[in-house]
């Protein structure tokens, strides 16, 4: 399914409950959308890099089953933009729903 | 080379080296664990690598989408250029004082022909005078934040546009020759704007300040 644009949203809901890499950020995505969000994973890392400019994840290297990892975890800025994007998410869907469900 | 050493060239074609090291070793660590994954999922070792590499997606629009965030090697080369021209005029004190005296001498020159009577030419230097000072005064400003920074480029350009359009002639304003001239500083603004977005402001040199 087409989903650009609401990767930085996903990816900062996947950041929410804790620090992560990459791969895990792609698995939780996939996995909490049933399969249904199931993007191009080397576009991950570019989203994840912009967030990161922006001041909304910060990366550290994490030492996991004997590897250093790349791991990133969501800011203060990040947790607000993510209060903001659910807002607007939910008065899109209701309107979006109103619509369609009418039709 | 291998399926992945491909994708990994096309994604990092025209990144700067660090950048492109960056993306190397994350999407590594991506595969290894997703072909990991796989195999303990019970996949072959030739199927658990065909199907991370293809969960990559297409590796030119990942390099579309990294050059968008990453430096680029001509930004790199045009950061490194900076610093060379920074660490030339902090190295020679006499240039700190030099820079700003140029626009001030050529105020100087202004005022001299203004009252021997060479109004034309005073006009001319008066604005070659304005329209020079925001560059050369610009590396020693103390422009450390963004929003002075906003504001100095607004100036310098409202300068260099302005000078421009009074000291050019009508017929000489849509000449080759012309826009050949203005094209490197205009590149060099596009390269920095480029860079501006792609670095966190606590990590930019001053030269993207100006």
């Amino acid at each position: 399914m087409n989903f650009k644009g609401t990767l930085p949203t996903l990816i900062l809901e996947a950041l929410m409950r804790e620090p992560s890499h990459g791969y895990r950020i792609a698995q939780r995505i996939k996995e909490r959308s049933e399969g249904v969000l199931n993007f191009r994973e080397g576009t991950l890392y570019p989203a994840l890099h912009k967030l990161e400019i922006e001041g909304m994840v910060e990366s550290f290297d994490s030492f996991e089953q004997g590897r250093t990892r790349r791991c990133y975890r969501i800011t203060e800025a990040g947790r607000g933009m993510l209060t903001k994007d659910r807002a607007e998410w939910r008065e899109l869907s209701r309107a979006v729903t109103s619509i369609l469900g009418e039709a | 080379m291998t399926g992945l050493d491909y994708w990994l060239k096309q994604a990092t074609c025209n990144l700067a080296a660090a950048s492109a090291a960056q993306v190397r070793r994350e999407i590594q660590e991506h595969y290894e664990l997703a072909r990991e994954a796989a195999i303990a999922g019970g996949a072959t070792a030739e199927f658990a690598a065909a199907s991370a590499l293809k969960a990559l997606g297409a590796a030119k629009t990942a390099n579309r989408q990294y050059r968008r965030v990453l430096l680029t090697s001509g930004e790199a080369r045009s950061l490194r250029g900076g610093e060379f021209e920074a660490r030339a005029v902090c190295s020679r004190p006499w240039l700190r004082w030099m820079l700003p005296a140029l626009p001030l001498a050529g105020l100087a020159v202004a005022a001299a022909l203004f009252f021997t009577g060479h109004v034309s030419a005073a006009r001319d230097a008066l604005i070659i005078a304005i329209g020079m000072s925001p560059a050369l005064t610009g590396p020693v400003l103390p422009i450390y934040t963004p929003i002075r920074s906003r504001v100095f480029r607004v100036v310098k350009w409202s300068g260099i546009t302005g000078a421009l359009l009074i000291v050019v002639p009508v017929d000489v304003r849509s000449s080759w020759l012309l826009f050949s001239s203005l094209w490197i500083i205009v590149w060099t603004e596009r390269t920095r704007a480029s860079i501006r977005r792609k670095l966190p402001v606590a990590a930019w040199p001053k030269q993207l300040y100006l």
